[in-house]
């Protein structure tokens, strides 16, 4: 075979884990983007929450129930942004199997870089929240609006311009991340590539093809985050 | 939940040997990687300020594609591919390039960042009382630009303890191999999988505290 044909049928064979790694990467992407609005959401609400304004037992209870929830998630943003990724896949996909509980690589996978994602996420969008005055949300509630209403039109609007250069930048990082969903198993790009490996010995050409379509997969991306970066500069003036 | 703790206890001394010397593997990689990232993203961030064209393109090109292909890629091309044209490393060296290359490319962006918050002014001044520019560099710009650098740079550091963890990948013996080892030995993942996880934990827990100290002293010093 020469390289070109070479070059050709890896490549065929490569791309066929593209999909898949296209798929994780989309899947996981909503999954933490939820965790991290909902816990984002929760957190920036509860700070702004004080306790001079408590005026009844259930306001009490109200606080103190919030305060409890942020405690949670701070403990689980902290555990999910301290623990490697490879870690937390083994834990999900080799840990649960001993215990009882069999997930499929792919369960794993988004399971595990969703979560971790949840908790980087969060941080990024209790900041955005934390942005936007009070009084925005006070004024949409003045006019009638309820409150799912005020966050949907008034203050999530608002957030984008912080929350979307860092959302842009944590799907680029979490392409690369579902790289190392191969190590459960996962029938993606590197796995396609190992197994090419094995059957060939081309090393240095696949794993550079390799290079070459993360690359062509990520760019697209990065140039998103450096658009999304200077129209939130450019607002700042 | 006593019965699963009880296994620690049983197997600890068998354990604990190996699992401590992996301990210092990973702090060798991120220690050796994160020494290598520096010098690179130095080079790489003066490259992309300087007057040659050619050279900031390179430099661009280099950051761009550390952006854009997974650190695993680079470790299995330096490990598996680099062979092929007779250049051999063994894991734990080919981890520590493959992971400074790779971080290099960040550290880059983070020292360029730094620098250019830097006034010209600053610079322009100090060779005006007669400092060379190497001179300038060193005793001007780069004392001012180390604290905008410095939280960004803690960060880097945790990221690239938790990065060291694919070396095993590239079997460099470190605490995720020997855990996997471990593991498919004793027949007990979940056990040794949460103990690394909580040793990771312990490693990069309290050098995030620091980090997000020293970031919201910063930030006090520079709102005076």
């Amino acid at each position: 075979m020469t390289l070109v044909e070479k070059i050709e049928l890896y490549s065929l064979t490569l791309l066929k884990g593209a999909g898949f790694t296209i798929g994780i990467t989309v899947i996981t992407f909503c999954v933490a983007v939820a965790l991290g609005l909902l816990f984002g959401a929760i957190k920036a609400f509860n700070a702004k929450r004080e306790l001079s304004s408590l005026l009844s037992f259930t306001d009490a209870v109200l606080y103190l129930s919030g305060r409890l929830l942020v405690l949670l998630i701070n403990v689980y943003v902290e555990v999910f942004r301290g623990l490697p990724a490879l870690a937390v896949l083994f834990i999900l996909y080799f840990g649960l199997a001993y215990a009882g509980l069999q997930l499929g690589s792919f369960a794993a996978a988004v399971l595990g870089l969703g979560l971790i994602g949840g908790a980087m996420l969060t941080e990024v969008f209790r900041a955005g929240f934390g942005s936007i005055h009070q009084g925005q949300r006070e004024a949409a509630l003045a006019v009638g609006m309820t409150p799912l209403d005020a966050l949907r039109h008034i203050i999530l609007p608002q957030t984008w311009r912080i929350t979307l250069p860092p959302l842009a930048n944590y799907a680029i990082g979490l392409l690369k991340d579902t790289a190392i969903v191969s190590a459960i198993a996962a029938p993606e790009i590197m796995f396609f590539a190992r197994n090419l490996v094995t059957r060939t010995f081309d090393t240095e050409i696949i794993y550079l093809l390799v290079a070459v379509i993360y690359f062509c997969l990520s760019f697209p991306l990065a140039r998103l985050a450096d658009r999304f970066e200077a129209r939130a500069r450019a607002g700042v003036r | 939940m006593i019965e699963f703790l009880t296994v620690y206890a049983e197997n600890w001394a068998s354990w604990w040997p190996q699992i401590r010397a992996a301990i210092w593997v990973t702090l060798g990689l991120t220690g050796f990687a994160y020494v290598l990232a520096m010098v690179v993203g130095m080079l790489i961030a003066l490259g992309r300020m300087s007057r040659s064209a050619l050279l900031r393109g390179l430099c661009k090109g280099y950051v761009e594609f550390m952006r854009g292909v997974p650190t695993l890629v680079i470790l299995f091309l330096i490990y598996f591919g680099l062979p092929s044209f007779g250049i051999v490393f063994d894991a734990f060296w080919a981890g520590v390039i493959g992971l400074g290359l790779s971080m290099g490319g960040y550290i880059a962006e983070v020292f360029r960042s730094g620098l250019q918050a830097i006034h010209y002014g600053q610079r322009e001044a100090a060779l005006a009382v007669g400092m060379t520019p190497v001179q300038a560099f060193r005793y001007v710009t780069l004392p001012l630009a180390f604290r905008i650098i410095l939280p960004p740079m803690l960060n880097m550091l945790i990221l690239l303890l938790k990065d060291s963890s694919l070396a095993a990948l590239i079997t460099a013996p470190e605490l995720m191999l020997t855990a996997k080892d471990l593991a498919s030995s004793t027949f007990l993942p979940m056990h040794l999988y949460l103990l690394v996880g909580v040793l990771y934990l312990a490693l990069t827990l309290p050098m995030s505290f620091v980090a997000r100290h020293i970031e919201a002293r910063m930030r006090l010093g520079a709102a005076r």
